[in-house]
């Protein structure tokens, strides 16, 4: 097994685990948290794609470091939506933020 | 030299394992938030081992620094105590259907991922932080200035969202 066959499973593990994450979880800052899980995912599994083969380097590490951006900017507005929810529903639980059912 | 590079990422891969279960699986969200912590931290030794130490430190810098902060302000804002959001279990059926949901992709990449190995290199080349620069400011200009633009988007959105009219109770 090569080494980037070991990161990329790694990489998988961790895909695996946000998404786990993104069904169970009841509330949405337990979702945010699975997110940032699968999003490092992504960026570990793009540099050792990058690193460990003949390609071009420095594009997979701006890649992961866009990502790195992209994930502050949606952690930003989830957070803000995050405190919109919880102050109109009273809480911050999806099975509470109904209102399009009724 | 090497057997420490496997000892390393074999302590890593423990790291995020570990880190990432504690952050899916617990009960209070502030114990979650300190499982991704250490996954952020697994992944940024990771980097480490791939040869791209500034990646390191802008996982560090970024992730651990900046976004757990914010995650931890989100958890600040709403119900987190242990009674809170988590505290009782899904139903049993939530649990099969997420586990199918997980499964299903990671089997297909799994598979393509063990099966059909990509010719890998066993050294890393180590790109210097002028290269990177150099790059962001030639030929991927364009996202560099997009990028920036996003983030100044989501900061003026997130301001927005959580405006409060003065006057209006």
């Amino acid at each position: 097994m090569s080494a980037l066959t070991l990161y990329q499973v790694v990489a998988l593990m961790l895909l695996c685990a946000g998404l786990f994450g993104l069904t169970q979880r009841r509330s949405l800052v337990g979702m945010l948290i699975s997110v940032e899980l699968m999003l490092n995912g992504a960026g570990l599994s793009i540099v050792a794609a990058a690193q460990l083969t003949d390609y071009n380097a420095m594009l997979g590490q701006l890649g992961t470091l866009f990502i790195m951006g992209l994930a502050a900017a949606e952690a930003t507005l989830v957070l803000a939506i995050i405190v919109v929810v919880a102050k109109r529903f009273g809480s911050a639980q999806t099975s509470d933020i109904t209102t399009l059912k009724e | 030299m090497e057997i420490m590079a496997k000892v390393a990422f074999c302590v890593y891969t423990i790291v995020i394992l570990g880190g990432s279960i504690l952050a899916v699986s617990s009960s209070s969200l502030v114990r979650a938030l300190v499982g991704l912590i250490a996954t952020l931290v697994g992944v940024s030794g990771m980097y480490m081992l791939l040869a791209t130490p500034f990646l390191a430190f802008m996982q560090i810098l970024i992730y651990v620094g900046a976004v757990s902060v914010l995650i931890f302000f989100a958890v600040m804002l709403t119900r987190a105590e242990s009674g809170g959001d988590e505290a009782k279990s899904a139903p049993m059926r939530t649990y099969v259907y997420g586990l199918a949901a997980t499964l299903a992709p990671a089997a297909i990449l799994g598979w393509l991922i063990l099966t059909k190995p990509v010719a890998s290199v066993a050294i890393p080349v180590e790109v210097t932080i002028k290269e990177l620069g150099a790059g962001l400011l030639g030929s991927y200009f364009l996202p560099f200035e997009l990028i920036s633009v996003i983030l100044m988007v989501a900061m003026a959105g997130a301001v927005l969202l959580t405006w409060e009219k003065r006057g209006k109770k």
